[in-house]
């Protein structure tokens, strides 16, 4: 088989334009890498005759940017016209969506070819893929555990080396929490960064979608083809266009980086504890000084987190009633039958749940109670890092608790599913970007993540930690990799 | 503390959900769900807090967009993913009195 995946995007973008190779190797080669790993169980649905028509299309274009002919991969949650989204749920396992989201558009003008849906948690709703209609993604670094959610399918397609680029959507951790399982980069940008028209809602005021990849670059110059104001997200933000790769390359000497204590209390493992105080120390060595800090009210982020994505979910998920679109019980005796039933069929126990969960919490008196109240602290969560980012760079720690767990642990308590995303939910309420860089391996050689938080917009700045990181350790992040260099 | 909800209010919390439960998961729900609604009283604790709310995480205004005729969906592609449709009107059960 032909390893012209396993090259960076500008060598291939420099193979692409010298026409040594055409999109269509690339194409063949990626559905060929998908199915011989075909067991990660990674896609959801390939799209492979349109792929192979849109490869040979662009055999006679000229290369015009760096992400040209590129095979990526879509979180089955953002719409792709004519090419099925299903969410994971059998609730839209035959929804074949009639428009493009405004980053598949995007993804398009670039020219790069979709090559399939990945698999998720289904709705986005949990933090190991595993409950998705479609059996969950394995972790190309030990197939017997989770990649980690909600962005599973998207992180072990990176990871496994099958494609170089994929979307993920990140509402309380589901692009950095995988990331960090499957030892990827994955960006969650600022909210109002990327356009949210056309993901499918889970909660609005949590969503953002953003780039998953091998590396620190590569994830900037995707970002870079992601972002800008769309008239059809009243959300996104009109900041200018800017290279995320800019800062790239520049030392760190003088910077000032905090840690939340948080983040490095007995909640995480002390073996990833141990690994994170080593990339400290390394900051520190090349001139950097790095603070422990107190930031208000991150023990009760997954309350709130609870609280408002639940409470939107709900709300969001109100729309699939059985008639317009999504599954539709047969023979309904009558249309609250036609409800009923048809959510009765169509959601997963953990959707169900969390529907539940979120319309007693906005009932009546409990959207006072519970809602109004959650809304209030999480404005003094966003104040207190604001205030932090006054004296600090960047604000860093461990992207996870613990490193990928088994895909047979017990998924019996309701709460476990939160509490992997516990690092990662602060910057959700926030709304702030959050990056996992690989900065380690356990014992058992599962990937160890560095969580870098930054301030609004300042995505460029996370870029140039990571990058910095990432060239000092120079970790050999691909599975396959690390078997043949034994 | 209650270790579960009773049967009642499983019913009515799914009720609000539109979501029909069967008999056989009551019991599962009156447990898990109890479960979560103890994690969620724990926003009782916090008593010192700004009462300012953030809704959107963002210091921009949302800007609706010019009221103006834009891209339209066709009814003919908008039928595609309708569960039962009859010409151009989608079918849902009789709901008023026959």
């Amino acid at each position: 088989m032909n390893k012209y995946l396993d090259k960076t995007i500008i060598e291939l973008n420099q193979l692409l334009k010298e026409k040594k190779i055409t999109p269509l190797d690339l194409v063949l080669e990626a559905f060929a890498r998908i199915e011989k790993e075909h067991e990660l169980n990674a896609f959801i649905t390939l799209n492979k005759e349109e792929a192979l028509k849109e490869a040979k299309k662009l055999e006679t274009m000229e290369v015009d940017n760096l992400l040209f002919g590129l095979p990526i991969a879509i979180k089955d949650n953002i719409l792709t016209k004519n090419l099925r989204t299903t969410c994971a749920s059998h609730m839209l396992d035959n929804f074949i969506p009639i428009y493009d989201a405004t980053v598949v558009e995007k993804i398009k003008e670039k020219h790069m070819i979709i090559i399939g849906k990945t698999n998720m948690d289904e709705f986005a709703m949990g933090s190991s893929s595993r409950t998705s209609y479609f059996g969950a993604p394995r972790n190309p670094w030990n197939k017997q555990k989770i990649a980690g959610g909600s962005s599973g399918g998207s992180a072990t397609t990176v990871a496994a080396r099958l494609l170089p680029l994929a979307l993920g959507s990140d509402t309380g951790g589901s692009i950095r929490q995988p990331a960090s399982y499957c030892g990827i980069v994955g960006m969650k940008p600022t909210y109002g960064r990327i356009s949210r028209y056309g993901l499918v809602a889970f909660a609005s005021s949590l969503d953002q979608i953003g780039p998953m990849t091998r590396n620190v670059y590569e994830n900037a110059l995707f970002l870079n083809s992601l972002v800008g104001k769309d008239e059809k997200d009243l959300t996104s933000s009109k900041k200018e266009r800017e290279d995320f790769t800019r800062k790239i390359g520049q030392e760190i000497k003088g910077m000032k980086f905090a840690i939340p204590n948080y983040f490095m209390s007995d909640i995480v493992t002390e073996e990833i504890r141990d690994r994170i105080k080593e990339v400290i120390q390394l900051l520190e060595k090349k001139g950097a000084t790095v603070d422990y800090i107190d930031i208000a009210y991150l023990e009760n982020a997954v309350t709130l987190y609870q609280i408002i994505a639940m409470g939107e979910a709900s709300s969001n998920l109100a729309r699939f009633d059985g008639i317009r679109y999504g599954h539709s019980k047969e023979n309904p005796k009558d249309i609250d039958d036609l409800y009923y039933g048809s959510r009765e069929e169509g959601f997963g126990e953990e959707v169900k749940r969390r529907i539940m969960v979120g319309s007693y919490i906005l009932s009546g008196d409990n959207a006072k109670k519970y809602y109004d109240k959650a809304l209030s602290i999480r404005s003094d969560i966003r104040t207190s890092f604001l205030k932090a980012f006054e004296k600090y760079d960047l604000i860093i720690g461990p992207t996870t608790t613990t490193t990928a767990y088994d895909l047979t642990d017990p998924m019996d308590d309701p709460l476990k599913t939160f509490l992997d995303d516990v690092l990662v939910i602060p910057v959700n309420m926030a709304g702030l970007p959050g990056l996992n860089v690989p900065v380690a391996f356990s014992k058992d050689h599962m990937p160890i993540g560095l969580h870098i938080i930054g301030k609004p917009f300042d995505e460029a700045t996370i870029y140039q930690l990571a990058s910095f990181i990432e060239k000092e350790l120079n970790l050999d992040l691909n599975p396959k990799g690390s078997d043949e260099n034994e | 503390m209650q270790e579960k909800l009773s049967i009642s209010e499983v019913k009515h919390v799914a009720e609000l959900a539109k979501i029909r439960i069967s008999d056989n998961e009551q019991e599962k729900y009156q447990i898990e769900l109890k479960k979560i609604f103890n994690e969620l009283e724990k926003i009782e604790e916090v008593k010192d807090y700004d009462e300012e709310i953030i809704i959107t995480p963002t210091e921009e205004k949302c800007q609706l967009r010019k009221d103006e005729i834009g891209q339209m969906v066709n009814p003919k592609d908008m039928l595609k993913n309708v569960p039962r449709h009859s010409g151009n009107y989608i079918e849902v059960p009789v709901v008023i009195n026959e």
